[in-house]
């Protein structure tokens, strides 16, 4: 495989051979990689010396199961250390089978022009855009599609984007031609700051992925499949409601934040729930299952359709529903998958702005509840208003630009779904990954309230900084692979399932890696990153929450009770 | 004893003899000393997994016994995220 990097200065690029010490890496492992050793910690996120990374995981291209995720890495706008965003769709696995490591986008052009980037078997190309720009990922897509075919790989920004708006996401085309997204940490505003409106790939004619002992890689990729099939969540949950079902389960346990987190439970929670929206898809015909990339056997997905019975959107997930809904208290699942819509399309990241929405209704720019307010708002993002621009930068700044002191940020980065007063663990990970507030980073959710890899108090202080610390060593490593990290799941319960993954690595690389090894890597990752935060001016006091979460939640009235000492011991490994 | 009764992610009352069966979110009477175990028996709850009880919010073992006015969620495995 090798690099290849796109330098938007001169507008050339390369194809250079992997370094040594990168050839063991994919995924988060090594877009951090990358950006730990090229980009200056103290850089401008949105200037010339911060670079973009796209990197597929070590297993991507591959037939594992679940294995076509694609990280991307840069310095982050939105929280000003380094960042690892991950998305689905089908560009990754292109990648991959292009042979390409990496892809490194540098530099920045002078002037106003946007570019496109294209990759096929002939190389690189970078093209002047003008006829795209300014337009959302939808048409986009649908353009490229049209301008190549319907097997192109698509990753592309929106208005946020190219306004380097720092809630802006990166979208990914899925194989449906709709849209995922590297979400988190406002990449998006990167890859419009290297203006470059668009990449495509076209793997047409590309070899399969090399895999030094295939015989040996399909037993494993059986034995891993079988045991994502057989279990619970990943077999039966979450091919069925999806993630969504989380609305009514955290709204019980107490843990769903609430009016800009000021309480637990929320009285619509069964109206925006997973079962609910299970019904309203069946209803209008759309897909209660749907992957988001091919080999995924999971399919946790959906194509929700309004009702009309025409698509509105997919990848409709648990986290923004809660936020478009609970934290902003709007009870509309349609108002709601307008949002998803909107945010798709003009590419910026859901969870962020429907944060944003509920600090901006604390504010009172509109009530809570107000969903067409709603709507209005994301209009004005796109429009890029003054308004729109404020609200499009996040959390933090609109609660500064508001004087509202509920912020519900860590590292600047929007505070998902669930609250840490009731999910302690998620706290934790909240507190200390290098990431910000990133519930992926450490899915401490899954044995603090869904008894899964165990059961630790969601409430209590016991087992809870062992529980985030393992999650992020572990999710550091299944980033690095390209599986999607769902397959957790099944791995924190089934050993035979987890064996398989270290099986498939070691096949198709022809090495012998252990599980101590995986281990490892996650460190690896987390100390490379978290340095890499140290040097662009973090210190332990960043790894803290928000004063007000020290003000008790209801239904259970628990505060964030941890000492600095005790956040401290996280990341003591 | 009364208790208030909400089951999730495609569990319901599956027992024919209730009132509530066909039900998801219901309130229910029930003889006091109860226990999680046998609330599940009562309404033949249908599933071959072991089911997440969160009473009052707070998770607890089938061999609870259930209070007056408990607020009792029951799911299946489930994930998200």
């Amino acid at each position: 495989m090798k690099i290849f990097r796109v330098n938007m200065t001169d507008l050339t690029a390369q194809i250079e051979d992997v370094p040594a010490e990168w050839q063991g890496l994919g995924g988060r492992a090594l877009t951090s990689a990358v950006v730990a050793k090229e980009v200056e910690p103290t850089c401008h996120p949105l200037g010339k010396k911060n670079k973009l990374v796209f990197a597929p995981g070590l297993l991507t291209g591959s037939q594992a199961p679940n294995s076509g995720r694609l990280s991307v890495g840069a310095k982050s706008p939105l929280t000003g250390g380094i960042k690892e965003s991950n998305a689905g769709g089908t560009a990754s696995q292109k990648l991959a089978r292009m042979g390409v490591k990496a892809l490194i986008i540098e530099g920045q052009p002078e002037g106003d022009n946007f570019y496109g980037i294209h990759i096929d078997k002939d190389g690189i190309k970078i093209e002047k855009e003008a006829d795209l720009v300014g337009k959302g990922n939808y048409e986009v897509i649908q353009r490229l599609v049209e301008k190549y075919s319907n097997q192109i790989g698509v990753i592309t920004i929106g208005q946020a984007g190219e306004s380097k708006l720092t809630a802006a996401n990166i979208s990914v085309k899925d194989p449906d031609g709709n849209i995922r997204s590297a979400g988190r940490g406002g990449l998006g505003a990167v890859m419009g700051s290297k203006r470059v409106k668009y990449i495509t790939i076209d793997d047409n004619g590309a070899a399969p992925v090399q895999i030094v002992d295939s015989d040996k890689f399909k037993d494993a990729a059986k034995v891993f499949a079988k045991g994502l099939l057989e279990h619970p969540v990943t077999g039966q949950g979450l091919p069925t409601y999806g993630t969504n079902v989380l609305v009514n389960i955290l709204n019980e346990a107490g843990g769903l934040p609430t009016q800009n987190f000021k309480t637990g439970r929320f009285e619509g929670a069964n109206k925006i729930s997973g079962e609910t929206m299970h019904d309203v898809i069946e209803s209008r015909k759309g897909k209660t299952s749907h992957g988001c990339h091919a080999g995924c056997v999971i399919k946790c997905s959906q194509i929700y359709n309004d009702k009309d019975g025409n698509y509105l959107t997919s990848g409709f997930e648990y986290e923004t529903i809660w936020g478009f809904g609970a934290d902003c208290c709007i009870d509309d699942l349609d108002i709601i998958a307008q949002a998803d819509r909107i945010c798709d399309d003009i590419g910026i990241d859901s969870i962020e702005t429907a944060v944003t929405v509920g600090v901006a209704m604390e504010g009172g720019v509109i009530p809570f509840g107000d969903g067409p307010g709603l709507l209005k708002l994301l209009g004005e993002i796109k429009e890029g208003t003054y308004l729109g621009r404020i609200l499009g930068n996040g959390a933090g700044f609109t609660g500064k630009a508001l004087g509202v002191t509920r912020v519900p940020v860590v590292k600047n980065q929007g505070i998902p779904a669930y609250d840490p007063r009731a999910v302690k663990g998620v706290g934790l990970t909240y507190a200390t990954s290098p990431m910000g507030a990133d519930h992926t980073a450490g899915y401490s959710v899954a044995t603090n309230i869904l008894k899964v890899g165990g059961d630790v108090n969601p409430l209590g202080k016991e087992g809870n900084v062992e529980l985030s610390r393992n999650l992020q060593i572990a999710t550091a490593a299944v980033d690095s692979t390209g599986l999607c990290l769902f397959v957790a799941f099944c791995i924190l319960d089934n050993a035979e399932a987890f064996q398989a993954i270290i099986d498939m690595l070691n096949a198709e690389y022809g090495i012998s890696l252990t599980a101590d090894d995986v281990t490892e890597l996650g460190k690896f990752v987390l100390r490379t990153e978290r340095e890499f935060n140290k040097a662009a001016g973090f210190t332990d006091k960043d790894d803290r929450l928000p004063e007000f979460f020290s003000d008790e939640c209801p239904p259970h009235n628990t505060t964030w009770d941890f000492t600095d000492e005790e956040i401290d011991e996280v990341f003591n490994f | 004893m009364k208790l208030e009764i909400r089951l999730f992610a495609g569990l319901k009352c599956n027992n024919k003899g209730l009132s509530c069966y066909g039900e998801n979110e219901f309130c229910l009477e029930v003889p006091d000393g109860l226990t999680i175990r046998e609330l599940h028996h009562m309404l033949n709850l249908q599933s071959s997994l072991p089911l997440v009880n969160l009473i009052n919010g707070l998770a607890q073992a089938d061999d609870q016994v259930l209070k007056d006015t408990d607020r009792v969620g029951i799911f299946p495995p489930v994930g998200g995220g």
